[in-house]
């Protein structure tokens, strides 16, 4: 490669310009066609030494005689087992389709088993369903009626309270008109809840 | 003193009846509160008649006589500041005259003795 390089870098040096001759004094263009004697030599090119051939042709058939060898036994190994699986498959069919054609729905096994507790899961589903919405109907109407029951009571106990109130506001109102007797009863009042008060 | 009892003893001096004068004195003059005191005295003046005066006059403890020197002298200013005295006069000069008290006697002397210096 040295040497290539060699020879390159010399004939770049004298092949730089190849018509500067014709501008020149010099009137023989071919005068560096012969490399000034530098000849390309046959045993500095190293890809064209023959003695390599036979070493790349070698490894090249061992490749190939390896790769179909692999070929061939992967078929082997493959081809057997697959027809088997074919014929396995047909016959699964063909006895698959027997018992399909000669057998009821409703003779399959487990199909009655599923058949009770499908039925009896959605009857009592919705037994369920209707005993909750009838229930939740109930549950409201009872608490709808309490609610009323409540409210009246409020109601009520609103307007005692508020009449009591009322009455009170009146009762204590004192003027002229008041009775000695209310009078008394109620500074006899007066006197036990402050006795009260001093009590607690 | 309680507001409401405020109001039922103004109520009870603006009554006539003699009812009135008994409730006074037996809820009122009998209180253990000094202002209740006071102020049932003070609405027993104002009645200005012979059994509500008599009450404040000649009971020993009530009205010009109560130990609270508050109460006494609330007293006697109402009783100066009535506009007919009469008919206090006239129970003050029994009261010095007859009464078994000295300090009874004492006081009234003393209330008929401001009744003639006003």
């Amino acid at each position: 490669m040295a040497n290539i390089n060699k020879v390159g870098f010399n004939l770049g040096q004298k092949i730089a310009n190849p018509f500067k001759t014709s501008r020149n004094s010099t009137t023989n263009p071919f005068k560096y066609s012969n490399f000034e004697g530098n000849t390309l030599q046959f045993e500095y090119a190293d890809v064209f030494e023959g003695s390599k051939h036979s070493a790349n042709n070698s490894k090249l058939k061992m490749i190939t005689s390896s790769v179909a060898g692999s070929m061939t036994k992967l078929r082997s190994s493959i081809t057997e087992p697959i027809v088997n699986f074919v014929n396995r498959v047909r016959e699964g069919i063909s006895s698959a389709w027997d018992y399909a054609k000669n057998t009821n729905v409703s003779d399959l096994a487990g199909i009655k088993t599923i058949n009770k507790v499908m039925n009896a899961d959605i009857l009592d589903i919705g037994k369920g369903i209707g005993n909750s919405i009838s229930g939740m109907g109930k549950g409201i109407a009872e608490k709808m009626a309490f609610l009323n029951t409540d409210v009246t009571d409020i109601g009520k106990g609103l307007s005692t309270k508020w009449n009591s109130l009322i009455s009170k506001v009146h009762a204590n109102k004192i003027n002229k008109d008041t009775t000695v007797a209310e009078l008394k009863a109620m500074w006899e009042a007066e006197i036990a809840a402050s006795e009260a008060k001093e009590v607690a | 003193m309680n507001k409401n009892v405020a109001e039922i003893i103004d109520a009870l001096a603006a009554h006539q009846d003699h009812a009135s004068i008994e409730v006074l004195e037996e809820l009122g003059t009998n209180s253990p509160d000094n202002e209740v005191r006071e102020y049932t005295s003070r609405a027993l003046v104002r009645k200005n008649v012979h059994d509500s005066l008599k009450i404040v006059i000649i009971n020993q403890g009530k009205g010009i006589n109560d130990l609270s020197p508050s109460v006494a002298m609330s007293t006697i200013n109402e009783i100066l500041s009535l506009k007919d005295k009469s008919e206090v006069i006239k129970i003050l000069d029994d009261t010095i005259n007859m009464h078994s008290d000295e300090g009874v006697k004492e006081n009234a002397r003393s209330v008929k003795s401001l009744l003639a210096l006003s």
